[in-house]
Parts: structure tokens; sequence; C-alpha cells
């Protein structure tokens, strides 16, 4: 993806073993929610999500990290180009899918990186940052399933 | 239908379990995935937007109803209730798991088919008009050859890693459905001037970023010669094809810098060298291919459908939905899978389910797939008909609208493609809601739209063409006019200033009111009404106001 740092960005990947879109959380999870998303604010924070990505990548967790360049919208996370977007939302004609069905929540929702976290984990301003653009409580596991919100 | 030998069970039996030992390894992190995107891309696995996508391997578009039946089965098991038919006759799963890929792959070969060679750079799935064997305008059928180029570009060792992929069409009647002039390698079977069968070989052509039509090398290829000629033109391309630049790696570019006669003769020099050799088809052995192909036992005679059951829905889709077929008291049935304001292309599993059964009950268990993102039945009574229609209706695939306006093409775009700048299928929808009402009136008008540059919508060849685009992030549609796909091939203009999702679906009918305006009646189309005007009458619609 692009090598220039975006002024405010999430960072995210497709999880190895299924391919669905993923963002790295603050706790060093990754999580299938754009909300609960680390925003680094300053190159510095984008650099350290960078460099968690790569290591994911490495213990071959998720496939091709990348920094998503996003915004506040109403008080929630948008990604600034139209593909990130449908990234985020789930392909936009999913209702009109013939037979498509809603997949259950999935059991990898969120996948702990144990090993390494803290290291490199985003900085208190990260958090503190993603904090205030979400100030709702982050939705459960599989709450934002590509049909649910297509629906 | 072909059917596996041993050497292609075994064939596809080993790769299965070779590629379920790679993922295994992938996921424990044994490969990483620079080591192993060539390998799940040779097993037709991409990784797209929002999940993998697993492309599987339908050969000149021939499917039985067990193998649609499995497809159903996979759609419903393992992915989640649909599929995609794409332009290349093949089907696309958008949401597997990894994991379950070697379980798909294994599902698929207890049924003879797979999805090896649908990606990478190499001779991909080789297409055939989807009527082929059944239509009464062709001179022979063309799959006998296609599967006979299929079982030599099979892993073939000195064509599996191309400067770039490899299409091959077929087509055996003189009205062009495959094609061909977009292909590689486009073949049309034919009567040579001594009433053999032999071949017209059309090469470099392809769509992309860089749209060439296929240039005729030879008009008299005998049929034996067809895979030594074949080789002879892989062997110029893999040698002298670029491979320091993706974007001008494909035979088109090589053919156009080279020239055409200057290839043909690099070609023929080569063909003259190995012409004799053990490329050299036999009689005995494409009449053994041939017999796979042979046309089913035909039931007698029977009454026009339409004269027994007066409907009107029903007879408007005989007139559009059927087409000759060479034996009396038959029928091609083409079923729409573009129903109004739907997906072009997509299919529930209970869709496949009920198709595979009217194929097993009323044509003779064969299935065909369309380049044109449709399926077929190919060989149906005349007095079945109706109860095919009823049938259809039933799973709201009986609109009857083949080669009308609201048959389009449109690639999976943004919605699900990784390469795509902008959605294709949402816009496919709101033509097709707008359009609907007056496809009739409209008469053939074939609009084809793609996410991308890379053209799977092949919109360079729509009568109207529409390209997605990024413009500052956000999508952006530009119109082309004038193309064709078929054998009057031609590469669409660009109107002018492209327009914004909403604008593109406003544009598109503008067109069409012009056409409407301007033709000199119901009996010229649309592509004939451009070709006599040009495009100023539709600049001056469109941008008028502006």
């Amino acid at each position: 993806m692009s090598k220039r740092i975006p002024a405010v960005s999430v960072l995210t990947a497709n999880r190895l073993h299924d391919g669905l879109v993923v963002f790295l959380a603050a706790d060093g999870a990754w999580v299938e929610s754009i909300a609960g998303a680390a925003v680094a604010g300053t190159p510095e924070e984008a650099q350290a999500l960078q460099a968690q990505g790569t290591r994911a990548s490495a213990h071959n967790l998720v496939v091709d990290p990348y920094l998503a360049e996003v915004r506040e919208i109403g008080g929630r996370l948008r990604p600034v180009r139209q593909r990130e977007r449908v990234r985020v939302d789930g392909p936009s004609i999913l209702g009109d899918v013939p037979g498509y069905v809603v997949p259950p929540p999935s059991p990898h929702a969120t996948s702990a990186w144990g090993e390494g976290r803290g290291e490199g984990q985003p900085r208190a301003r990260t958090t503190a940052i993603a904090t205030a653009l979400h100030p709702d409580p982050l939705p459960a596991s599989g709450e934002r399933e590509h049909g649910a919100e297509a629906a | 239908m072909y059917r596996y030998d041993e050497f292609d069970a075994e064939f596809v039996r080993q790769r299965v379990a070779q590629f379920r030992d790679q993922v295994a390894r992938r996921l424990c992190g044994e490969l990483t995935e620079d080591e192993f995107k060539p390998l799940r891309l040779r097993n037709g696995v991409y990784l797209q937007l929002h999940a993998y996508m697993l492309r599987i391997a339908i050969p000149y578009g021939t499917l039985s109803s067990r193998q649609l039946r499995k497809l159903a089965h996979i759609a419903r098991t393992y992915d989640r209730g649909t599929g995609h038919f794409t332009t290349r006759q093949n089907l696309q799963f958008n949401w597997p798991r990894l994991a379950d890929i070697p379980d798909i792959l294994g599902e698929l070969a207890e049924v003879e088919m797979h999805a090896i060679q649908t990606s990478g750079n190499c001779i991909r799935n080789v297409t055939a008009d989807h009527f082929a064997g059944a239509t009464a305008d062709e001179v022979a059928d063309p799959r006998p050859y296609a599967e006979i180029v299929r079982q030599w570009s099979s892993l073939h060792p000195e064509f599996n890693w191309l400067p770039r992929k490899f299409k091959v069409g077929v087509t055996g009647s003189e009205h062009d459905r495959a094609a061909i002039q977009t292909h590689d390698v486009g073949l049309h079977l034919k009567r040579l001037a001594d009433g053999r069968l032999g071949f017209a070989v059309w090469v470099g052509g392809g769509q992309g970023r860089t749209p060439i039509l296929a240039k005729l090398i030879r008009d008299d290829l005998p049929e034996e010669d067809l895979l030594s000629y074949l080789e002879a033109v892989l062997r110029v391309y893999n040698l002298y094809g670029r491979r320091d630049n993706i974007y001008k790696a494909r035979i088109k570019i090589l053919v156009h810098d080279l020239g055409t006669e200057a290839f043909a003769a690099q070609v023929e020099e080569e063909w003259r060298r190995i012409r004799e050799g053990v490329l050299k088809l036999p009689q005995a052995e494409i009449d053994r291919i041939r017999a796979y192909f042979a046309p089913p036992a035909y039931h007698a005679r029977s009454a026009p459908a339409a004269l027994r059951h007066p409907n009107r829905a029903f007879d408007r889709w005989v007139a559009r939905n059927t087409h000759a077929h060479k034996q009396p008291g038959h029928a091609i049935v083409t079923i729409s899978l573009k129903p109004i304001g739907g997906i072009p292309g997509d299919a529930s599993a209970a869709q496949m389910d009920a198709i595979a059964d009217l194929a097993e009950r009323y044509s003779y268990d064969e299935l065909r797939v369309t380049h044109e993102q449709n399926l077929v039945l190919p060989h149906v009574r005349s007095g079945d008909l109706w109860e095919v229609y009823r049938s259809l209706e039933a799973i709201g695939l009986a609109e009857g609208n083949a080669g009308l306006v609201t048959d389009m093409i449109a690639c999976p775009g943004l919605d699900y493609c990784a390469l795509a700048n902008a959605r294709s299928i949402p816009i496919a929808q709101r033509i097709s809601e707008r359009l609907a009402a007056r496809q009739d009136e409209i008469g053939e008008l074939k609009i084809k739209i793609s996410g991308c540059i890379n053209a799977c919508g092949h919109h360079h060849v729509g009568h109207i063409g529409i390209l997605g685009v990024e413009k500052r992030g956000e999508e952006h549609y530009q119109l082309l006019l004038g193309g064709s796909g078929a054998e009057d091939a031609a590469l669409g203009d660009i109107a002018g200033p492209g327009f914004g999702p909403e604008g593109i679906v406003d544009a598109v009918e503008k067109v069409v009111e012009t056409y409407l305006e301007l033709r000199a009646g119901p009996q010229e189309p649309f592509l004939a009404l451009y070709r006599r005007l040009g495009a100023t009458p539709f600049k001056d619609a469109l941008y008028a106001a502006a």
C-alpha cells in the first residue's frame, strides 16, 4: 500500500486462516471491527502500529498489514478511501445476493497476539485517541459481521 | 461430456494432496506468505478484499448436473450459500476459509473438477462458444479441440511460467459467441478449402489497460496441426515476451511491437521445425476425444410448446432466451442470471440445485456457463419449454432478457475484488432497474461493466462499456461506446469526461434515449446506429448541458 503515512490511521490486514478483514487493537489483538482499532495520530504512532503488524505477519496471524487513513465522522471512525470503506462495511450488495447466509459470529473475532504483546504496543496517546473517537463501549466479538452490516 | 481418464484423476488427486500439505505448512508458519502466494494462486486461491476467493475451472463452460450439485453443496457447506459465474466461464466462491480449501478441492475432484491454472502466468481455462455442440449455425463442435488444448496445456512444463497469463477461446460458428478476438489465442473452427476441418488462428487479443484486438496469423491450419502450431506460438511468446514490465508482458504487446507479419514469421519458422513431431494429432485421437462430446440420443420431435401454452411472458422468454438447435424439435435455452435489479452471474445453492434438476430432466444432464454470466440448457425439447419456464419462474430466473440491455456483464468490482477501484455490481443493478420497462423496445444492447482497468467485465467490447476508476478516493466511471466482442469485434470509444456513481446511470439512460430517438427503426440495433452516426450525437446529448 501507500508508503505515505496518513495523518490519522489504523492498521488493517486480512486474517491468515480465513482471510477476513481485521484491525489492530490497542492491546495487540486483531479485531474484526474498526471501532476497536488503535488509532495513530502521529507518524511515530503509525510506525509503531506498522511494526506490530510486521511482527503479526511474521507470526502468521495476518497477511499484508497496512495503514488505512481514517477520519472521525459522526463520532465514528470512517476510512477516507472508498476502498477501505467497503472493506469495513462489507460488500454493499449483500442484501441482494441470492441465498446469502449470514455467518455465525466468528470464534476468532478477536485474536490476541500473546507473544511479544506490550513490545511495540501502541502508546497511551494512541489508545486515548481511539477512546475519544469511540466513546461507546467497543462492540462484542462478531457484532459487526458483514451480513448484519448489510441487512 | 469428457470423462477423466486414469491420468486426469491421479493428477488431480495428487494436486489436492500437495495443496493440503502446502496449506497446513502455511497455517503453521513453515511457509511465508511470499512462499505460499504463488502456490495458492496456482490452485485458484486469491486473497480478496474481504476474504479468500476460490476460482474453479469449468473447462469450455460445460457442466453436468452432478457437478453443478457439487458446486451448490460447496456453496452451502463451505461458503455463504452462493456462487458467482464469471466471464471466463468459471465459478468463484467469495468466502471460503483457507483451512477449508483443501477439503473443497477434494470434493471437486470427486466430480472431476479442480481449480488448477485458474490463476497465475500459465495457460488458463480454455473457453468456448456456450452453444457449442448444439447450435444450428456451427460447422462442428469446437469442444473436442478445447479439451485437447486443455490436456496439452495442463501442467505443460515449458509453459508453466509464462511472461503473463494466457487465454485461449474457441468457436465453431461464424457468429462469434466466444469473443475470440479478445483472447491471447482465438481459434475459429471452420471448413478449409479442401473441405477438411481446420482453424483460423487469431493471436494477440486482450483487454486490460492496453486493449488490442487479435490479429489473424493463419487462416488454414489443419486440425491435426493444432497443438504443434499452438506450441510454436507459445514458444515465440515465451522466448520474446517481456518479463521486465507486468503491464507489457501479454502476448498482445509482443505481437504489436514485433508487428503481426514478423511475429507470424517467427511462429511459422518454429512450427516448420516441430510440425511433424510428437504433437501431430492422430485422427484416431481426435476421434477418441470427439466421442466424449457425441450428441445425446435425442428424443422424438414434439410440438412447439408456445402453441400449447399461450402466455405472454412465456412467449417473450421463448423469443429472447431460446436459440435454434441443430436437432429438429429441440431448443437451446439461456437461463438468465440477470433478474431485474439482481447481481449478474450470481446463483444461490438452491438455484443451482434446481437448475441441476432441470438439466437432468430436460437437457440430457448437460449445462453450459456463458462468458456473459448466464447458464444454458443446451438440449431442451420444444415440448418441454413450458415446464422449464415454469420451473425457472419458481426460482426467480425466468427473465426473458437474453441479449437485452438488462443482460449485463459486471465484474465483482470493489464489492469483492482487491484490484478494483470502483463498484460494478450496484451500477448494473441500478441500470437494470432503470431500463427494465423499456428493454424490449430498446432491443439488443450489450452493456459491460468493469471495476478497474483490468477489464474483467469486458467494458472495452461493450456496445456501452463502463469503466470504474478511483478519483480522489471516490468512485468514478468512464463511459465507452461502440465496442463489440462478436465477429465484428471493435473497441469502444471513450465518450468524454466521466461520471459519478449516480451520474453514470443517468448517462447510460441518456445514451439509450438518444439511440431510440435517432434509430431508423427497431430493425436498427444500437451498434448499427453507432456505426452509422458515430459518437457525436451521443456526446452532444451527454455533455450538452455541461
